[in-house]
């Protein structure tokens, strides 16, 4: 019953909710972002970061660095905390934990898959997959020539299994039916991890009901934009929207008509919450649409923290730590490219 | 009689040197505003593509996914031979963008419109006009009365050529690629006002040696 969660939770889930809320505080300042923003080489950025957590994870890399390897240590260092966490937790919670990689699956399914597509060496393609969504048939998605296939010989022993069912088709794998599959499957993703928190109840479902709505209108309105100009039908469109969130339903139908940013924006600026998104923007513009999104997402995260006993500081801070990883990802090409006047262009400061 | 003759005559090989050498300086300065031209939008068009990444996420854009399988080039670069054209001493480079196989000559004569209009520009004095570079830069195949005129062919060649990263990707992305294309066609610009540039250094030479002897 909500409410009553201070006397049970942290029988199971007091311990690893102090871990988190400490990974929490070893999240970039301001302070720090600023000194990164100043950095006028890859090894400065690596001398500022040897303060912080991230140290160890870079100290050893040879020079001369590249932004890439920058991300991937830093991303390391985020699989071990989530590893440590996952070997530590007891259900529900490590139902939970393993429901927040599945969006990484789904894009390494759909990487080799690509690259196959494309022949490209399997090894190569292994070695680009997010450590957080590997399984350990993944290699053998290159064999597959078509959805059944892929279905039948790899992803049935996988968590990924029922958002298969409504993309099962035995049409070859080509460049647009793999966009659709990649869609349908997060579509599935997103709704059966809702109702997963649903059936949790009290404070996670309230507070993860509101990020993963969020989450849903913000992939309906990239799907949209994305989309404009290109051969996707209105149909095709509408099926790729989730059936939840502050859009559904009315907001889709009016999405799935747009032929426009300024359509879009029309569309978005009837829900008081995504008003102020919108109002960042000029009119015609959609570059600053991005960082406007992940801003009122980290908001939204770190109003996650102010709550205890619930599970939605895993998923938040998991969050955290990736916008963290694309801010460096940002400051980091802007330093190698000579681009420092617009590293604010995309940073988004969490504290 | 003669010798005012001959003082036209000096007078007007004096004048012709000098335009040669005008000429000389000309080409040097529209070769060094079309480098810088070039320089700005591959910086802008990388920085694109690092935006485009970011929003998109590493995994969805990374060179493994460029496509390996053997397919016709969508754009082609035709050098004049100039043994077709004897009247031409200049070698002279057109782009044919976004070529399709049921009309690979549309886009080759669009294409060689804008560079016709370079090589008129060439030979003739150029004021230095400060508005080039922005124009340059401005001008995209989707500006209307733009030398290069976009269809649905284009856009339709355009997006096959962006699939490979997927087919819903990132205005971002596709802003990216209209600036490295923007950056080709300003190769070709460049490389035709190299050759411009040292048939008239090759000029202004010949010039000083025949004022020496």
């Amino acid at each position: 019953m909500y409410g009553f969660e201070a006397l049970t939770f942290n029988i199971h889930g007091g311990y690893l909710e102090a871990i988190v809320r400490g990974h929490r505080s070893g999240l970039l300042t301001a302070a720090d972002y600023n000194n990164l923003c100043q950095c006028e080489t890859l090894e400065d950025i690596k001398m500022h970061l040897s303060a912080t957590e991230y140290g160890p994870y870079l100290q050893n890399e040879p020079s001369p660095l590249h932004t890439t390897t920058i991300v991937e240590k830093c991303t390391l260092k985020l699989v071990d905390e989530y590893k440590q966490m996952l070997c530590q937790a007891t259900e529900p919670l490590s139902t939970f934990l393993e429901y927040i990689t599945y969006g990484h699956m789904i894009d390494n399914v759909v990487l080799i898959v690509t690259g196959t597509l494309h022949e490209r060496d399997v090894q190569e393609l292994l070695e680009k997959c997010h450590p957080l969504g590997m399984f350990d048939s993944i290699a053998t998605l290159a064999v597959a020539q078509n959805m059944k296939e892929l279905y039948r010989l790899v992803l049935v022993d996988t968590p990924l299994a029922p958002y298969f069912s409504e993309c099962i088709t035995s049409e070859d794998l080509d460049d647009m039916n793999i966009e659709i599959m990649r869609n349908t499957l997060y579509k599935a993703y997103l709704e059966d991890f809702y109702r997963f928190c649903q059936k949790l109840g009290g404070a996670t479902a309230e507070i993860m009901s509101d990020l993963l709505a969020f989450e849903a209108d913000r992939r309906a309105v990239n799907i949209t934009i994305n989309s404009i100009g290109t051969e996707l039908t209105r149909d095709d469109r509408r099926k790729l929207y989730s059936s939840f969130g502050l859009l559904y339903p009315y907001g889709h139908e009016e999405l799935a008509v747009s032929e426009d940013i300024d359509q879009v924006r029309a569309v978005m600026e009837k829900y008081p919450p995504y008003q102020s998104i919108f109002s960042k923007l000029s009119y015609g513009e959609s570059q600053l649409l991005d960082k406007a999104f992940y801003e009122e997402e980290v908001k939204r995260l770190c109003l996650a923290f102010e709550q205890q006993f619930h599970y939605a500081v895993f998923f938040a801070y998991m969050r955290l730590r990736e916008q963290e990883i694309r801010n460096l990802m940002w400051i980091s090409e802007c330093v190698a490219q000579n681009q420092k006047s617009r590293v604010h262009d995309s940073v988004v400061f969490i504290f | 009689m003669e010798s005012s003759e001959n003082g036209r005559e000096s007078n007007e090989g004096i004048s012709v040197k000098e335009e040669n050498i005008l000429n000389f300086l000309d080409s040097v300065d529209g070769y060094l505003i079309l480098m810088d031209s070039l320089s700005s939008t591959l910086r802008q068009g990388w920085l694109e593509l690092a935006s485009a990444r970011h929003s998109m996420g590493a995994s969805r854009i990374n060179s493994t996914l460029f496509d390996l399988k053997l397919h016709p080039a969508s754009t082609t670069l035709q050098v004049n031979d100039q043994s077709a054209a004897p009247d031409r001493e200049l070698p002279h480079f057109t782009l044919c963008k976004w070529a399709s196989s049921n009309n690979p000559e549309k886009y080759f004569e669009e294409a060689k419109f804008g560079e016709d209009e370079l090589l008129k520009k060439s030979n003739s004095l150029r004021h230095r006009d400060i508005s080039h570079n922005s124009e340059i830069q401005a001008r995209s195949p989707e500006s209307v009365g733009s030398p290069v005129t976009v269809d649905d062919q284009a856009e339709k060649e355009r997006y096959k050529s962006l699939s490979m990263f997927g087919t819903l990707v990132s205005p971002k992305l596709r802003a990216s690629q209209l600036s490295f294309e923007t950056a080709l066609e300003m190769l070709v610009e460049v490389s035709n006002m190299r050759a411009s540039l040292l048939c008239a250094h090759d000029q202004v030479q010949k010039d000083m040696e025949t004022a020496t002897k």
